[in-house]
């Protein structure tokens, strides 16, 4: 095993994170090189950095400003808290106005009403002129 | 861990005094991780409040897939990480280099045997100097020697709350141990 597989365990046997067999191996490695060696003391001493780092204390009340914080969070407006109960009634009356807005709107596109054709027709003047010369014809016979 | 779960589900039944027995058992954890990884004590203390917040809100969907603390430190390192992406867009520079009176207090306090400080304002020029230390590693690596270093969670834990394999739990720590064996030179004068 090569020194820098053994430097990870080294990592690993400080954590009391090894097997016994990784371990047994480890420190037969030990006694035989002693860049390693030193390397586990350097490690060590960086342990010992964290061991002298003490616990710092959130700032004061902080139960009590997190109780205001998530009371001030989770508010609803009142509007909301009556939603739940007719959530329901809600969205089937939305679908259904929705299903009725789209039907007529399709019916409108595809298959224009007749009355709308002949109200088109009556606002064409020149339809409209042609319309009464084919029934004064119609009653009278060609004209001039 | 039954302790928690028992407190969980008495919550999620409404008890509001089970919520608090919580946050009280957690507090320091959840703040001490969060200072070790933004490096910023008003800043931790509002992520703290807002992964309880989280806690609160969310109790509902926690599944007994994993013990509650390691639920509770998976939002935390979220919360930090999420608050350092947004660290990218601005510019907040956090102290990093030691000055030479840093750098031989450390030096003294790793000689003595006991590495006993008595005086309050030397305790606290102490946790700077380390602190300054950890803020110099990126964020990776402050996360890990976090979890490992201050909270002295397992490799099992570490790699649930992180999302890794186990060889990667410690080839990283590894990795971040001599990220900061090489921030801390001063103190291996024979090299």
């Amino acid at each position: 095993m090569s020194c820098m597989k053994f430097r990870i365990l080294l990592s690993s046997y400080l954590d009391q994170e090894i097997t016994k067999d990784e371990e047994k191996k480890l420190l037969q490695h030990l006694q035989t090189c002693p860049d390693c060696a030193r390397e586990l003391e350097h490690l060590e001493k960086i342990k010992r950095i964290f061991l002298l780092k003490e616990r710092k204390e959130p700032r004061e009340f902080f139960e009590t400003r997190l109780f205001e914080h998530i009371k001030n969070r989770t508010k609803q407006p009142v509007w909301r808290s009556y939603f739940p109960v007719f959530r329901r009634t809600v969205v089937v009356i939305l679908v259904l106005f929705l299903v009725i807005v789209g039907w007529v709107n399709y019916r409108k596109l595809f298959y224009p009403r007749t009355t709308e054709i002949i109200s088109d027709l009556l606002l064409d003047e020149e339809i409209n002129e042609n319309f009464e010369q084919e029934l004064l014809e119609a009653y009278y016979g060609p004209l001039g | 861990m039954e302790e928690d779960f028992k407190l969980l589900t008495k919550f999620k039944q409404g008890d509001q005094e089970a919520f608090a027995s919580l946050v009280k058992k957690y507090k320091m954890a959840v703040f001490n991780t969060i200072y070790s990884i933004i490096g910023d004590t008003q800043e931790a203390d509002d992520i703290a409040q807002e992964v309880f917040l989280k806690v609160y809100t969310k109790a509902g969907s926690f599944k007994r897939k994993s013990s509650f603390s390691t639920w509770l430190y998976k939002i935390t390192v979220n919360k930090c990480i999420d608050e350092l992406r947004k660290r990218k867009n601005k510019i907040i520079s956090l102290e990093t280099e030691f000055d030479e009176d840093e750098k031989l207090k450390l030096k003294d306090v790793l000689a003595s045997k006991e590495g006993d400080i008595t005086e309050e304002w030397e305790k606290e020029e102490l946790e700077d100097t380390i602190q300054k230390a950890i803020n110099s590693l990126p964020e990776k690596d402050r996360i890990i020697l976090t979890l490992k270093e201050i909270e002295n969670l397992s490799y099992k834990e570490i790699s649930q709350i992180m999302k890794i394999s186990l060889d990667k739990v410690k080839v990283w720590l590894f990795r971040a141990r001599q990220k900061l064996k090489e921030k801390l030179l001063f103190l291996y004068p024979e090299g």
